[in-house]
């Protein structure tokens, strides 16, 4: 009697081997899982009642999304341009870039752009966004086109932009601190139900978008196409320079979200430093979700979920008292073992 | 030295491709291998080059039995295989290349291009050949690559060199250059085994020739005995048309006018008409260009001159989504690399083309792919278990038919087949030519490119012969047998 069942429980095994191998979403979700545990035990019980301990747990969770909510977005567009079998370096240098703009725009200092045209309050704020969201799309276009015209190596031409679009901002920037007007910041500190949720809703509202392109969409499942077989995608009829600067454009158009909500929360930006390292925190999300560099295969809901265990980690490594110097090496050996452990599905 | 294969078997699985092949060969003579695609040349030479274990049989040189386990044993004991595909590294220098993995070095561990030049040298001057061994590799030409690579041989003491068709990528001036060093070759005893389709070149340049065909040697001898046709039938087996297709020929509208037209090298001075209900076969040996004339006119490959007519309107293709447009439909030759995209899913793979029309702002309409689909599984008979699969999950031949099913879902009423049955079966080819021929019913003009002759003579009407980049004839009717599409293949007329 014994035989059958222990042969059973080897068969659900074997399915759940199976699944782990074979689904990258699946075991990205256990690592997450492992994460929110340990973290959640980090945090600790010792607290008077349930409620309390909910509210701590909960403002924490929060803290961490709005935390993340930037590169969230960003890696959004980075999954398409890494399906597609690119890279973007540049995006931390667009934001600063962007960001510069849309606070020239908005100024209420003496040298505010809109106020000075006498365009202030609500219609200057969109006008400043629509702007913003504009100059993003012609950075991505611009990155696009040297990439599919110039015939550059992505990794190239991003590099390139990198250095060009953060200097030029320096440059023009130099001695100038526009004074972000107060309603502004209403965008991301809008309170609900006293809690800064406004970040999280752009992002999540965001992913659930890309999520829809990049499954239901022509030109989603066309990304797809083009990074897994290039030349076989063209003979398919597929403009494949359009698919590719279309991937930059809408690139750029998130980190111009990015931006608007970076600016907004905090009101100010720091045009040396700010944005500096998203580009790889943004391809580390990416790889951790699953999404093969070499292109033609990932997903968006992997690139949240690798977002998502990076900043729990974060969380985590804050939490037991990791000193901050090291924190960057937990995030290296993270994304050295998924890869590893995507190969290893790869290969089986 | 003497060289003697007796008894050569091999199989891969359950493909037997050499049943007990003799081979001989003597120092100072040039031996012909010759043999259609897939007739075991390569199999033959690899086994003798140490590529390949053979099965069963044995090798013996000059009386003495070997066995080679890896291509450095077989070029110890003087056996040289030039690859068609050449080794050399083109951003290092001619004498850098003759000692490539064997570099001679100075006491102090620095390498000695002093010396590894003089050797070169030396060789060259053996040969008679003129030239600085300082010369970069990347800008000799093909016929100097071809040389480089024979001093390469002779510089290990090679006294038997394999060359795999040597004169594929050649131009006239550049085969002769290679010739001439060739009988320079002969005349100092080396034997040379030279793979090759040109019939005429082998008339040439051979003393003897042996024949494979299906994994068996069917004829050898002297070349002084033979003529080109006899070499051909030889090669063929036969010269009746197999399972002759008799089709009712209507005279319906043209659908493809092609004038004059000519590209950078690839093809010159093509001229034809394709008409609606009309399967027009393409065919020729490697490299006579008959790809590259189609991806050209598909806005896929090199630009052109000369003029193309589409339903008698000039039509300039640039890109391949204008192609489809205009409902000229392409199946690219290699499925794996040019037609097949793994990361999308079965039915993904067969709808591709056709997302632009299926898209409603954008967004698939995945209930009218699935449709379209499922019509195009019944219709081709394609076997497969769930249609969200990945695509490797299919058989070569189902595979095949899926990139098919690309092309029809897009209704096209030019349809370039370019060797359609590519790594597929024999009951999946036979599948695929009755789709052709019930699609030239409908009324699409169709053109397969194919260089098995068999193929052609299956599913074409008539069909043009390439022969480096020109169309060399045309065989229709009775007169499409395979000893005649060889003949014109190998450049007679």
């Amino acid at each position: 009697m014994k035989k059958p069942q222990f042969s059973q429980s080897q068969k659900a095994i074997t399915a759940l081997r199976k699944t782990w191998m074979t689904n990258a979403l699946f075991s990205t979700g256990i690592a997450l899982l492992v994460m929110i545990i340990l973290q959640t035990f980090a945090l600790g019980f010792e607290f008077g009642s349930f409620s309390e301990w909910f509210s701590v747990w909960l403002s924490n969770w929060i803290n961490i999304l709005r935390n993340n909510a930037g590169i969230g977005i960003i890696s959004l567009g980075m999954t398409l341009v890494i399906i597609s079998g690119g890279i973007d370096l540049a995006v931390g240098s667009t934001l600063v870039a962007i960001g510069a703009v849309l606070m020239m725009l908005i100024d209420s200092g003496p040298k505010g752009i809109l106020q000075n045209w006498g365009i202030v309050g609500f219609p200057a704020y969109l006008i400043a966004i629509v702007i913003a969201v504009i100059f993003g799309l012609i950075l991505g276009q611009l990155t696009g086109l040297l990439v599919t015209k110039g015939k550059l190596p992505p990794f190239i031409a991003t590099l390139g932009t990198m250095k060009i679009f953060r200097s030029v901002t320096q440059h023009f920037m130099q001695g100038y601190t526009p004074v972000v007007p107060k309603p502004f910041l209403n965008i991301a500190s809008l309170e609900i139900g006293g809690k800064l949720l406004m970040p999280i809703i752009y992002w999540a509202v965001l992913a659930v978008v890309f999520y829809i392109i990049s499954t239901r969409t022509a030109f989603g499942r066309q990304v797809i196409a083009v990074g897994s077989n290039e030349r076989a995608s063209k003979l398919s009829g597929i403009d494949i320079n359009k698919v590719k600067r279309r991937v930059y454009a809408i690139m750029g158009v998130l980190v111009s979200v990015a931006a608007v909500v970076q600016v907004s929360r905090i009101g100010s930006m720091d045009y040396a430093n700010a944005g500096s390292g998203y580009e790889m925190d943004a391809i580390s999300a990416v790889i951790v979700g699953g999404t093969s560099m070499a292109g033609g295969k990932g997903t968006i809901i992997g690139t949240v979920l690798g977002t998502l265990i990076i900043a729990v980690m974060n969380n985590l490594l804050n939490l037991i008292g990791v000193p901050p110097f090291l924190r960057e090496a937990f995030k290296g050996v993270i994304v050295i073992g998924a890869v590893l452990l995507q190969k290893k599905e790869s290969n089986s | 030295m003497n060289l003697e294969m007796r008894g050569i078997c091999k199989a891969f699985d359950a493909n037997v491709v050499l049943k007990s092949v003799d081979f001989s060969l003597s120092g100072g003579e040039i031996c012909a291998l010759l043999g259609e695609n897939g007739a075991g040349k390569s199999t033959l030479m690899n086994i003798l080059g140490g590529v390949l274990p053979a099965d069963a049989g044995e090798i013996k040189i000059d009386g003495v039995p070997v066995t080679f386990h890896n291509p450095a044993e077989s070029l110890h004991a003087g056996i040289a295989f030039i690859h068609q595909e050449l080794n050399l590294i083109n951003d290092l220098a001619v004498y850098e290349n003759m000692f490539i993995g064997r570099e001679i070095k100075k006491k102090n561990g620095l390498l000695d291009a002093e010396q590894m030049c003089r050797e070169t040298q030396a060789v060259f001057d053996r040969m008679s050949l003129e030239m600085d061994p300082k010369t970069m590799v990347r800008d000799l030409d093909a016929s100097y690559k071809q040389i480089v690579e024979i001093c390469r041989a002779l510089m290990m003491n090679a006294s038997i060199i394999i060359m795999d068709e040597p004169t594929t990528s050649l131009t006239g001036p550049e085969i002769e250059r290679v010739f001439e060093m060739m009988r320079s070759l002969k005349k100092q005893g080396v034997g040379i085994v030279f793979i090759s389709h040109k019939l005429k070149e082998v008339m040439e340049i051979c003393s003897r020739y042996t024949i494979l065909r299906d994994g068996k040697m069917v004829a050898e001898g002297k070349v002084a005995d033979v003529t080109t046709d006899d070499l051909a039938r030889f090669m063929v087996g036969h010269d009746i048309r197999t399972m002759a297709l008799q089709r009712a020929r209507k005279t319906p509208h043209e659908v493809l006018k092609v004038q004059n037209l000519t590209d950078k090298g690839n093809f010159r001075d093509i001229s034809f008409t394709a008409r609606a209900g009309e399967v027009l076969g393409i065919t020729g040996l490697l490299g006579d260009g008959r790809s590259e004339l189609f991806l050209s006119m598909i806005g896929a490959g090199t630009p052109y001159t000369g003029q193309v007519y589409f339903e008698d309107k000039p039509i300039r293709v640039r890109n391949t989504t204008q192609a489809v447009n205009s409902a000229i439909g392409y199946l690219p030759r290699n499925r794996k690399e040019n037609g097949i995209i793994k990361g999308l899913n079965i039915v993904e793979n067969g709808s591709v083309v056709t997302w632009p029309k299926l898209a409603r702002f954008g967004f698939i309409d995945r209930q009218q792919q699935n449709r379209l689909f499922d019509t195009q599984v019944k219709n081709l008979h394609i076997k497969l278990e769930n249609k969200t699969d990945p695509i490797g999950s299919l058989s070569g031949g189902n595979q095949q038919k899926i990139v098919l099913a690309k092309w029809l879902s897009t209704q096209p009423r030019l349809l370039i087949l370019d060797n359609p049955t590519q790594g597929v079966d024999v009951g999946a080819k036979e599948e695929i030519y009755d789709i052709i021929l019930n699609l030239a019913d409908e009324g699409v003009a169709i053109i397969v490119l194919s260089s098995e002759a068999q193929e052609i003579i299956r599913v074409c009407d008539r069909a043009l012969v390439m022969y480096h980049g020109a169309i060399q004839g045309e065989v229709s009717g009775a007169g499409m047998t395979e000893h005649k599409i060889m003949r014109l293949a190998t450049g007679a007329s």
